[in-house]
């Protein structure tokens, strides 16, 4: 027993040293840091940007965060501390990774943001951010046109401390109050999590039976509400997401919710490890910090085509 | 490979206990955001803009709906050089300035998203759906200037909002003034905006000038 346990940490230590020696021969390495892959969306990024880094020969560091900003802090000085020479980062809070990304700035480290954007410019070399705002707006049209431009709704929101939260809610209701007669009856955060919209949902729909559409700030919380609704018998409601998500897209094609909103999350993650390979070869920062990427309407007709986050042609 | 992973793993993990014994400062109270969006008027800003500089250049830079459709059909990169904004965002699709002159054919003021469909060419068929609001779809305004960059904006929701008041202010000045009865048949003169779309709808255009002629 002890000595098993001797011989694990002589393993270990062992296995320290070669990772510390490593950078003296490796390939240049790039950070990829995300949120959890628990979320499908997160992991697609993190598979995009290490396929392209990869493939332009870059070694790499995937971390994740959690969307907890000291976590942030702490991995981005991992990533200095490894000698990464870019790190590509889907950040845990607008406000609050402004000073890591100063930091790795500072400690020579440039910083290329995907999918949220932070509330500075002139930190992160690039910022390629989903325009979630525009999507929201593709998704609230699909929803008023479904609801019949009338009825009750309940909107579930995402995480408060996701920028994206606030941003696709209000771009639901940009587009959804210019309609009277459609009465949001409830509106709650399920925390992006699906299980917590199943919950909520339950118990939403328990005080407000006379339900006719859902409208949800992402996948996983359109999944939990469509299952609450379909475990109660009321299939009829009209549930909208956001993200195109597999899930949702197999859910579409077997007639039960009605529609997501694409965010390019594997094609924005690639532009980002290439504008990140450009910087470091060349030291040629792309010509616009701040970059928008439309994001696209999935409802029936382009469902299949759906595929990882990517439209197939 | 699985080994390669494994040692990176931990590695990172190392880095990690490492640097959990710094002592990290916390981010001050976000005060940043509120004093930001009291300042930023999107209305007051398209207000300032639109006779000046809005309605001259979409007057310079529009064609008229025929030709700046085909074109963008055979050729968008032209039909973008020379109608649209050549400063969009790479991934975004053109947006063109043009103008739409004919016939009323079809008109839905049931929705409060109304439109009128337009025959410009007087084949009887319509060509292009113009929105009347109240409420309207897209940024197509904002999305045809050159002037306008997101670059320019502390986040996207203020650069929606902005493109949004361009809508509001076309409405409150010119759409609500508009008829909303007897529709078909009449001629209509709009100066707007359209983006391309892939879907198989009409092209949807956003006036910013418009002018529905008397009842046939």
């Amino acid at each position: 027993m002890k000595l098993t346990r001797r011989m694990t940490l002589a393993a270990f230590a062992g296995v320290l040293a070669l990772g510390t020696a490593m950078p003296a021969y490796a390939a240049d390495l790039i950070a990829i840091i995300t949120p959890s892959h628990d979320n499908p969306f997160f992991k697609a990024e993190a598979v995009g940007a290490e396929a392209k880094a990869k493939e332009l020969g870059y070694d790499t560091l995937v971390l994740v965060h959690d969307d907890d900003a000291n976590k942030q802090s702490q991995l981005i000085d991992t990533a200095i501390g490894r000698g990464a020479k870019a790190i590509i980062l889907d950040n845990a809070g607008a406000d609050a990774t402004v000073a890591a990304v100063q930091k790795s700035k500072d400690a020579g480290v440039p910083s290329f943001l995907i999918d949220r954007e932070i509330n500075a410019t002139g930190v992160a070399v690039a910022q390629i951010v989903s325009n979630n705002y525009q999507g929201a707006q593709l998704g609230a049209q699909e929803f008023v046109k479904l609801m019949g431009e009338k009825g009750n709704y309940v909107e579930l929101v995402g995480k408060e401390s996701d920028t994206n939260a606030g941003i696709r809610s209000k771009g639901y209701h940009d587009v959804i109050d210019d309609y009277p007669d459609l009465k949001k009856v409830a509106q709650q955060s399920a925390n992006w999590s699906q299980t917590e919209a199943y919950s909520k949902m339950e118990s939403i729909l328990q005080a407000n039976p006379d339900i006719k559409g859902v409208i949800s700030g992402n996948d996983t919380m359109a999944m939990g509400a469509y299952a609450a609704l379909a475990a109660a018998g009321r299939k009829d409601v009209i549930v909208v997401g956001f993200d195109g998500s597999n899930d949702v897209r197999d859910s579409i094609t077997s007639g039960g919710i009605k529609a997501t909103v694409l965010q390019p999350a594997f094609a924005q993650a690639q532009m980002a490890v290439e504008q990140a390979n450009e910087y470091i070869k060349n030291k040629k920062p792309p010509e616009k910090e701040k970059q928008l990427m439309d994001c696209v309407l999935i409802n029936g007709d382009n469902a299949p085509k759906l595929e990882t986050f990517a439209l197939k042609n | 490979m699985p080994n390669k992973l494994s040692w990176l793993t931990l590695a990172a993990l190392a880095g990690l206990s490492l640097s959990a014994c710094k002592i990290l400062p916390t981010p001050s109270s976000q005060s940043g955001d509120g004093d930001n969006s009291s300042a930023f008027n999107p209305d007051k800003m398209v207000e300032e803009i639109w006779a000046p500089k809005v309605i001259p250049y979409l007057r310079q830079k529009a064609g008229p709906f025929a030709e700046v459709h085909a074109l963008a059909k055979t050729d968008p990169a032209a039909a973008g050089a020379k109608y649209g904004n050549p400063k969009k965002q790479a991934n975004s699709p053109w947006t063109f300035a043009v103008r739409v002159e004919g016939k009323i054919v079809a008109a839905n003021t049931q929705s409060r998203a109304a439109t009128i469909d337009v025959d410009g060419d007087g084949d009887g068929n319509a060509d292009a759906r113009v929105q009347i609001g109240p409420a309207m779809r897209g940024t197509a305004i904002r999305d045809s200037l050159d002037f306008v960059q997101f670059n320019d904006f502390t986040n996207q929701i203020d650069f929606a909002q902005f493109g949004k008041a361009f809508n509001a202010h076309a409405d409150k000045t010119v759409l609500s003034k508009l008829p909303r009865d007897g529709l078909e048949g009449r001629t209509a003169k709009m100066l707007g905006a359209y983006t391309i779309e892939g879907g198989q709808d009409l092209p949807l255009v956003t006036p910013a000038e418009a002018e529905i002629g008397p009842k046939p």
